[in-house]
Order: structure tokens, then sequence, then C-alpha cells
């Protein structure tokens, strides 16, 4: 699948069309590891300089792509990328196996699992801030977000979906995308438990 | 899969996301552990969160059971945030509370010490509510007695 999205380019405020593609590869993740990971390392550092504890900067689950190169041929594993300019400006694993809903009013019935969502630090503003730089698009994160709740919808999940979220992209989740906070998941470092409903989605979606 | 094309949902989704942190996993592993540790002190704020929902409650004159009825929220955890100002609230109990009070839900999380406060003035002003709103009522007979009795245990130590 190769498809048109449109993302806001920062520095006019306008649409701009981006490629999502789902026959993502092992040479993706590396370019992550390769353009991604030298940028947030530096931003980290500046922070942490100018007085910011660990804490406020992005906490992440640790990733070793290079031991994930099985997980790509797993059926119940959905990657998506989303492309512009030649880079990789998002990535999203997700799940349709292995974990369902929380909340009371749909505890037990399937969903779609998002077990990793991240956009290219060049689209994070609090980081190209610390670098004194711009960032460059605006809504990769909804877009990604987006992809997932169409996979519940097509998997006949009805837009539900759960994640567990780093403390710094609460906001995101339980104010932006208004998924329901349900709860710290000791069994994953105390993370929040965020869920969507249908009608949730539905609401993200701008159905 | 049929992508959402319209550009003002995508202006106005892009404006809320605002270049802000967004990750489930990821890099960066090295920098920081999750962890819930804020550059403020959560105490006085947990301070104010625990009175405003004494007195939202009072104001509507529920007792916590019946509070914990109507909102939908686990009584030993309200109980808990009550009486035990150290206590962390659960993020779903805090939503409830800021639903059934028609509370604003971010604000009332930062209070709760579960999402980083926006700026100073936020803790100074929560900080403010808490002592301005200490009970000042004159002591009942059992109070009083009670102090003395505890005030003179400590003389006399």
């Amino acid at each position: 699948m190769r498809i048109a999205v449109g993302l806001i380019d920062v520095s006019t405020g306008e649409p701009v069309q981006a490629e999502l593609f789902d026959d993502v590869t092992i040479e993706d993740f590396l370019q992550t590891q390769r353009d991604w990971r030298p940028l947030v390392l530096e931003a980290a550092q500046r922070l942490t300089r100018a007085g910011d504890r660990p804490s406020i900067i992005p906490q992440h689950f640790h990733w070793d792509w290079t031991r994930k190169e099985g997980d790509l041929r797993m059926l119940a594993n959905r990657f998506y990328g989303i492309r512009r300019e030649d880079k990789l400006q998002g990535l999203a694993k997700l799940m349709t196996v292995g974990h369902v809903c929380r909340l009371p009013e749909q505890a037990g019935k399937p969903l779609v699992y998002v077990d990793y969502l991240e956009v290219a630090p060049w689209n994070i503003k609090p980081l190209m801030t610390a670098l004194g730089r711009p960032h460059r698009f605006a809504g990769v994160g909804t877009r990604l977000v987006e992809i997932a709740v169409r996979l519940s919808v097509d998997e006949g999940f009805r837009g539900r979906l759960g994640l567990h979220s780093l403390p710094t992209s609460e906001p995101f989740y339980i104010n932006t995308c208004a998924m329901t906070p349900v709860g710290p998941d000791a069994t994953k470092q105390n993370l929040t438990w965020c869920e969507f409903t249908p009608a949730q989605a539905d609401g993200f979606l701008g159905r | 899969m049929k992508m959402n094309t319209d550009p003002n949902w995508l202006k106005k989704k892009a404006s809320m996301e605002d270049g802000g942190f967004v990750s489930v996993g990821g890099l960066v592993s090295e920098i920081g552990m999750p962890g819930r540790e804020f550059p403020v002190n959560a105490d006085p704020l947990r301070h104010a969160f625990v009175r405003l929902l004494q007195l939202k409650r009072r104001e509507k004159s529920l007792s916590l059971e019946e509070l914990a009825n109507k909102a939908d929220i686990d009584l030993a955890e309200l109980m808990r945030i009550a009486r035990d100002e150290h206590h962390t609230p659960n993020i779903l109990t805090v939503c409830r509370i800021a639903e059934f009070f028609r509370l604003p839900q971010r604000p009332l999380l930062a209070l709760a010490g579960l999402l980083e406060p926006t700026d100073d003035s936020f803790q100074h002003e929560s900080l403010r509510f808490a002592a301005r709103s200490e009970p000042v009522e004159k002591l009942s007979r059992e109070e009083h007695k009670a102090l003395e009795e505890y005030v003179k245990f400590l003389c006399d130590k």
C-alpha cells in the first residue's frame, strides 16, 4: 500500500503531500537509528545542560530495531511509515492480536494495540527549539493515530484502540486525541494505558 | 485504507498536536527512564487537589460513599485520596472526578501531580486556594477538650 496523505509544513502552515506506506523494511528502522538518533541525543544533551531534568525529555522504551527483523514477518504486526522529501517522518507498529480492551464498558473486546509510534525528531518542537531550529512538519503523530484507528475499523474492531503512553506523550493522547486514560499499568513500568471507544474513535476521525 | 483528505481537519489536528511528544516506545531510552517525576514539588498541589475535592463534595452535600457511587469511582481509592495527600491518584479516578464536577481535565490532572503544570502561576494560585480554604470555624467543646489534653500531653513530655 502506498497512498498520499497530507501533513502541515510548519514554515507555511499549509498542507503538503507525503506518502503513507506499509511495506516497511529493516532499512527503514536502520534509517531511524542513523538519521533520528543523533538529533535526539544532541537535543537531549542541550536540554540537560539547560537545566531540564531527564524526566521532561522524551522517555522511551528500549527498542533495538536490529533485533526486530522477525517482527516484520509476523502477520499480526502491521508496520506503517510516512515519508516526505525522501525522509522518514514517522513510523508505527500496530498489533491486531495479543491485547484486549480494559475500559469497563468494553472490557475484553478486541482492539488494535499501538506497540510503537514515533515521529522524526525534526517534527518535535521541544527538541528542535533546544537545537535553535523550527520544527518541520506538523500532524505526523495525528496521521499515525489515524492509521491505527482505520486499521481497527478495517479489522472489525470499530475503532477500538489501546496503547501505553509515555508520561511526556500523555497530553497528546489524553487531551488532543481524547483517549480515555484507564490508569497506570504495573506490568509496563506504570505507563498509562489509554483507550479509544468506537465513539471516541469516530470523534477523532471527525465523523 | 482511505485517509481523511479534509485540509481543515488536518490543520485543526496538527495545530492541537503542536509539535509535542507523541512517542509510544522508541528511541533514546538512554536518556531517561519512564517515570512520573516533574520538576515541581507535587505535594502542595496535591494539598490543593484534596481541598478542592473536599469543598466540591461538600458543596453538593455528598458523602464520600455517595460521591464514589455517583461518579463511578472506587470508594477505597477515593478514601485514600481524601485521607492521604502523598497518595498518587489513579488517572482514571481524576478524570471521573473532573467529569462529575464539570472541572477541566488537564488542570485537575496537574493538580493531582499526574501531569506537568503549565506555568508558575498555576502552583501559586493553587497554594493560595489551599491556604484560603482551610476551615476557620470555632472548635466544638469536644474538639477544644481533645486539643487541650493533647497539648498538655506534649508539654509534659
